[in-house]
């Protein structure tokens, strides 16, 4: 019997969440990170900080973040000292401060209630469970934008301000604020604004030859030795390298050669397996975001994606959206959301870029939104949500 | 110590299934428990009393949100616990 050969020796070192031991390039970052935190390990309680990391898609926020959180832990755990580090993406919390706190506290209390109060009393809660366990917190949070977009700047001035509620209590909530564009600040009050506007720290985008530096690290972790090298590492940089120095692309691209080439029984991801990789990564149809949606925004961007297949028109109305959404819904015997919810789902797709909409002029009877798939072709977005429900449904 | 009569403890189905989940679980609200032993608020909350009362376990509060646990402290209750975890471990086998 012919044995199974795979070109990756570990695959999970090329997931979106896997921690890397080393942060090529952004270990000026890191520094200051730790430099910013210094206290936290070294006179704990007597303040906390608010730091905000911001770049583009890409250029390692999240990463940087978590690796820093990771070390922080540790060397706080040396000490003795209970320093914990809860990284929340506030897009996956809808925005909604009451489950960015939810998630948080149930790091501390897995049982903790789901339901039956309020996000101000959640955050007495959490404050109060740090003080019984006489424990320290930095609260990362990630794409920062949806928590402001959805409730303005009143949870970040209640997390910012809430040490002031106690003035000679133990100083325990630092916070790291993730986001890409730092223009969403502007939309905070300006008290919060200038707290959070103290410590910036910018990422830019990977060159092409940093991005090399990152791919062959992850090549030696996740690919068995010669079956990559040198040139098509260099083909993936130079990619990423034009689509905005995205190194998560990068890394992608990077995981799909590898399936193609393992489909076709090779023995060495070649350039060709690169290519087609790179034809099906479309920057806005990445497994992390599809995987972040929720199961009904998958069913009606599935059901959006098949009608515009099928039609292969440039634009589509709500109302025709929803009826191909229905379609999905029995497929999947899933009860169907109402029209409001829906909307809903459509307004937070074409902020994250999946679709656009703009309202119908004239030439259309009645007023209603349309909806266009610009970036992405439908047939290709069809596959990536199927296979992702599948995998939800196994 | 109080003097508790252990039939007072186990003589009540209600009270060794609280007794049951929170050695299952560790801390948990009045509704979660009462959810999990199949009895209503009331009961459920009687059953605390008593169990507190005793003091077998004790409580949290955040704000309007009681957490219930074993009162580790008192050697009864830890007795308690094992009991409960050995029976479950034997079931398993």
């Amino acid at each position: 019997m012919p044995q199974y050969f795979s070109v990756f020796k570990d695959e999970s070192k090329l997931d979106i969440n896997y921690i890397p031991p080393r942060l090529p390039h952004r270990e000026p970052q890191l520094k200051l990170l730790n430099q910013f935190f210094r206290f936290a390990v070294e006179s704990p309680g007597k303040m906390t900080q608010r730091i905000v990391i911001t770049g583009n898609i890409g250029t390692g926020k999240t990463v940087l973040s978590q690796h820093f959180g990771l070390n922080i832990t540790g060397e706080a755990q040396e000490r003795r000292i209970n320093l914990n580090y809860v990284h929340v993406n506030c897009r996956e919390c809808k925005g909604s401060l009451f489950m960015i706190l939810q998630r948080t506290i149930l790091k501390f209390y897995p049982h903790f209630p789901r339901r039956g109060y309020s996000a101000e009393e959640l955050l007495q809660a959490l404050m109060q469970s740090l003080d019984e366990r006489n424990a320290y917190l930095i609260l990362a949070l990630d794409e920062l934008e949806a928590l402001i977009r959805f409730e303005g700047s009143d949870p970040l001035y209640n997390l910012t301000r809430i040490q002031e509620e106690r003035p000679k209590a133990p100083q325990r909530l630092s916070l790291i604020c993730i986001l890409r564009q730092t223009e969403y600040l502007d939309a905070l009050d300006p008290s919060t604004k200038s707290t959070l506007q103290r410590n910036v720290i910018r990422l830019e985008e990977y060159s092409k030859s940093q991005l090399q530096d990152i791919l062959n690290d992850r090549v030696n972790l996740a690919f068995t030795h010669g079956t990559i090298f040198a040139p098509t590492v260099d083909l993936i940089a130079e990619l990423a390298s034009s689509e905005g120095g995205d190194a998560r692309y990068a890394i992608e691209l990077l995981w799909r050669a590898g399936k193609y080439a393992d489909a076709s029984r090779m023995r060495e991801v070649s350039p060709e397996c690169i290519r087609k990789a790179a034809v099906s990564v479309y920057p806005v149809v990445r497994k992390d975001m599809i995987s972040s949606l929720s199961l009904h925004e998958k069913l009606f961007l599935l059901g959006v994606a098949r009608r515009f297949r099928q039609a292969g028109t440039a634009y589509m109305s709500m109302g025709e959206a929803e009826d191909a959404y229905a379609v999905v819904c029995e497929e999947y015997g899933e009860k169907k959301r109402g029209h409001t919810q829906l909307w809903k789902y459509v307004k937070d797709l074409s902020v994250s870029g999946i679709i656009e909409t703009k309202a119908s002029g004239a030439g259309q009877r009645g007023k209603t939104t349309l909806i266009s798939l610009p970036r992405v072709p439908a047939s290709d977005l069809e596959e990536e949500l199927s296979r992702a429900l599948m995998q939800r449904s196994r | 110590m109080n003097p508790v009569s252990i039939e007072e403890v186990f003589s009540s189905k209600g009270r060794v299934k609280i007794l049951r989940i929170l050695a299952d679980i560790g801390e948990l609200n009045i509704s979660e428990i009462a959810r999990r032993a199949g009895l209503n608020y009331a009961t459920t909350n009687q059953h605390l009393q008593v169990l507190e009362n005793h003091g077998l376990i004790r409580h949290k509060k955040f704000g309007r949100i009681r957490i219930f646990r074993f009162d580790e402290e008192n050697p009864r209750a830890k007795m308690i616990k094992n009991l409960i975890e050995a029976w479950e471990q034997t079931n398993k086998h």
